[in-house]
């Protein structure tokens, strides 16, 4: 159960590294706080310096209980290591539930914080959130059990959810009783 | 009194075409606008031509039909009449379509009213330079007037109007109707996105290196330059590949203009060293980008005076011309500004029963600072509303009910904020001065939150083509100024904008943070920075001595927030659904 979120790393402005201009080659990770191990990179931009653009767009699944969108600007030193520019978090509340309905686009932009925890810049994005699943169930009708379309949410087991039951659907109770 | 037979002579001379003024400044006083264009002041507005055409003119001569002419005015603020131009004398006709056009420059932030005055030629002036009639001398054929901004929101910007006598009083014959057309100048849409790259730039700095940037600026006639744009530093850099940078036709004329790019070496003293310089027309940029060429930078040698060609090049790594849709192709297309108003009832403001007070309703009719403030802008924006329905609300006071809100509906409703016209604003406001008591503290968060959501909600509907524009006017510093900033970020990306008018004494000092023309963005207390400046921030005080009304400082940046959100998500004007009216009724 998810929400599928697309985010487009624009462009990031005013980096540094030890108060001098950016050297090397800067690129973005993107991670959310609900599931750990997927990171999403973009590509490198070599030529920006400490006003790169990267215009990449990244397609990531939330998860319901997701809070924050962790942005991370690098660049890469010898070898294949990388130091961190600055780290923006994201909250999910921001382009989620705010004023904007869904499928629409959205232009933000964040502080970048960096490990000392100073100002590095600023990390400009847009953000489209796309039709959740849940939603689009009961508008398109499309997936129905024995002919009865399903609002609720879907059964835990079919590998797609992580760890969290938001909900068990009425039916699964007659199922219970059998058992 | 006409004659009996028309001037056919004077009827087949050509009029329009390779004549034609190819000026587009007033041409009200010659003098004056060649010294200014000479000094490189070229107007920055846009440029607007009017065509008219009538249809079933009274017919004032005896044997033939009428031979009409218009003339048409601007009328000032003080009622006099100035003349704009002239139309040419189209012999024998009722439904003239006259070929001359009348120039004038729009200003989205005035209002401007234009009266056009037909005239009936006699025969015996058909050949004479329609500029040197004497209008006593010809027939009246009737009178209309209208603003300008009526007739560029119109779908096709096309505009009927029926004719009158003078003073408007109507004629008991049927006078026809003029119906004026709008176009603007194909200057206004076109623009040329560069991208600029160097290389080989000498090193102006001693530890480091340069941090280089252009200055590209327009050659004027007595020989100096007028900068237009310059692109942003690049830092520590010899070779450095600036963003794209976007010229609009309008400010550098035409393709072979010759511009000046000098690019210097930043320093933050301000005292920026010149690293070269050179002089290429866009169309010469335009082929160095064909050609994948550089074109070498020169230095004057300070030794001989002489020229020195440098090693360091320019080089264009992009050339491509755009068109860019104006502010008139959306408004006329049907994209409309919602205005909101909202007023400040917090106690600094004063007993409004007292003169004194800043809410002081005078019985002569003078408009206090609050009415000012709404009467002027709404006055501009109400041709660009549609509905002329406007959301009124008030903050800061006590409503009957006792408790302080800081978002209450002006005209006492529970359920709508909504008034209509502006006329409407002004009631609502005076009978909210009689049962709301002034209160405390000045906070602009609910209002512009609550604004933040009517604009959010028709950007959701199918065709969102609606502009929200929200004037606080208020006689204090605000209380909650990061909470205001949170809400202004929150708010920044979305279809409005916000114009503060601060009125009486205070010292605003505080608050023109909150305006980010200093290129500071905004920054919320989550981390979020403002996504684009949609804060317009004036002091009333400050506009009273000088020629420019308090609303032209602060609507003159309108067009451009608009612009720049509808590019930036590429919404272009609305299909039109109107053909093309034809000149004859």
């Amino acid at each position: 159960m998810s929400q599928t979120i697309e985010i487009t790393i624009l462009s990031a402005e005013n980096l540094q590294e030890n108060k001098k201009a950016i050297k090397g080659n800067t690129f973005v990770t993107v991670q959310c706080d609900g599931s750990n191990n997927e990171v999403s990179t973009t590509k490198l931009d070599s030529e920006g310096g400490s006003y790169p653009t990267w215009n990449e767009k990244v397609v990531i699944d939330l998860p319901l209980h997701a809070r924050f969108v962790t942005i991370e600007v690098k660049y890469k030193t010898r070898g294949s290591s990388s130091n961190s520019v600055g780290i923006a978090r994201v909250p999910v509340s921001d382009f989620l539930g705010g004023y904007v309905h869904e499928n629409q686009l959205q232009f933000l932009s964040y502080r970048l914080w960096d490990n000392r925890v100073m100002r590095n810049g600023v990390v400009n994005i847009s953000v489209k959130v796309k039709m959740s699943q849940q939603n689009s169930c009961s508008s398109s009708m499309s997936s129905t059990m024995n002919g009865v379309p399903v609002t609720g949410v879907p059964v835990a087991g079919n590998g797609s959810c992580s760890r969290v039951a938001t909900g068990i659907p009425a039916v699964w109770l007659n199922y219970q009783r059998h058992i | 009194m006409g004659s009996c037979f028309s001037d056919l002579k004077g009827a087949k001379q050509a009029v329009g075409g390779v004549n034609a003024q190819t000026g587009t400044t007033n041409n009200n006083n010659d003098a004056v606008d060649f010294f200014y264009t000479a000094q490189g002041f070229q107007p920055l507005f846009t440029h607007v031509e009017l065509s008219l055409s009538a249809c079933n003119l009274l017919d004032l001569d005896i044997a033939s039909k009428s031979d009409p002419m218009v003339v048409v005015y601007a009328k000032k603020g003080d009622g006099r009449l100035e003349e704009l131009g002239r139309t040419e004398v189209i012999p024998n006709s009722l439904n003239p379509e006259w070929i001359e056009k009348i120039s004038i420059a729009f200003h989205f932030e005035m209002v401007q009213p234009l009266v056009f005055h037909v005239y009936d030629i006699d025969t015996k002036y058909h050949r004479v330079p329609t500029k040197t009639l004497k209008l006593s001398d010809q027939d009246f054929l009737g009178e209309a007037s209208c603003t300008l901004s009526e007739i560029v929101t119109k779908p096709s910007r096309s505009l009927t109007v029926k004719l009158q006598n003078k003073r408007g009083i109507s004629g008991q014959r049927k006078q026809g109707a003029i119906t004026i057309h709008a176009e603007e100048t194909v200057a206004a849409r076109s623009a040329v996105e560069i991208i600029f790259r160097c290389s080989h730039l000498d090193n102006k700095d001693i530890l480091s290196k340069s941090d280089p940037f252009l200055r590209i600026s327009r050659i004027v006639e007595s020989g100096g330059s007028v900068p237009i744009c310059k692109t942003e530093v690049k830092d520590n850099n010899l070779n450095p590949k600036w963003r794209p940078l976007c010229l609009n036709f309008q400010q550098f004329g035409s393709k072979d203009n010759p511009l000046l790019i000098e690019c210097f070496d930043f320093n933050s003293s301000g005292n920026h060293a010149l690293i070269g310089k050179l002089q290429k027309s866009v169309a010469d940029l335009e082929k160095l980008y064909q050609e994948r060429k550089g074109a070498n930078f020169v230095m004057r040698s300070t030794r001989n005076g002489q020229e020195k060609v440098l090693k360091g090049q320019l080089f264009v790594d992009q050339y491509c011309e755009k068109e860019q849709f104006s502010f008139i192709d959306y408004v006329s297309s049907g994209f409309e500004l919602n205005f909101m108003v909202a007023v400040d009832f917090t106690a600094s403001n004063g007993n409004p029963q007292q003169p004194d007070s800043l809410h002081y309703m005078d019985l002569s009719g003078r408009l206090n600072s609050y009415q000012k403030a709404i009467m002027e802008v709404g006055e501009v924006i109400q041709f660009y509303d549609s509905d002329k329905r406007f959301p009124a609300w008030g903050f800061g006071g006590k409503i009957p009910g006792g408790i302080v809100s800081h978002c209450f509906n002006l005209n006492g409703s529970l359920t709508s904020s909504e008034v209509v016209g502006v006329e409407g604003i002004m009631e609502a406001y005076g009978s909210a001065l009689r049962s709301v008591s002034l209160s405390g503290p000045t906070l602009f968060g609910p209002v512009i939150n609550l604004a933040a959501q009517m604009a959010a909600a028709s950007l959701s509907s199918y065709n969102s083509s609606k502009y929200y524009v929200l004037l606080i006017i208020t006689d204090g510093v605000v209380t909650d100024l990061q909470e205001t900033i949170n809400a202004v970020v929150k708010a920044s990306d979305l279809p409005l904008s916000i114009l503060i008018v601060g009125v009486g004494s205070t010292d605003f000092k505080s608050m023109e943070v909150l305006d980010a023309d200093n290129g500071c963005r905004l920054e919320s207390s989550t981390g979020r920075i403002a996504t684009r400046d949609i804060v317009q921030f004036v002091p009333m005080r400050e506009i009273q001595s000088g020629q420019i009304s308090v609303v032209q400082a602060l609507l003159e940046e309108l067009p451009n927030q608009f612009l720049t959100f509808m590019r930036s998500r590429d919404i272009k004007p609305l299909v039109s659904q109107f053909p093309h009216p034809s000149t004859i009724l």
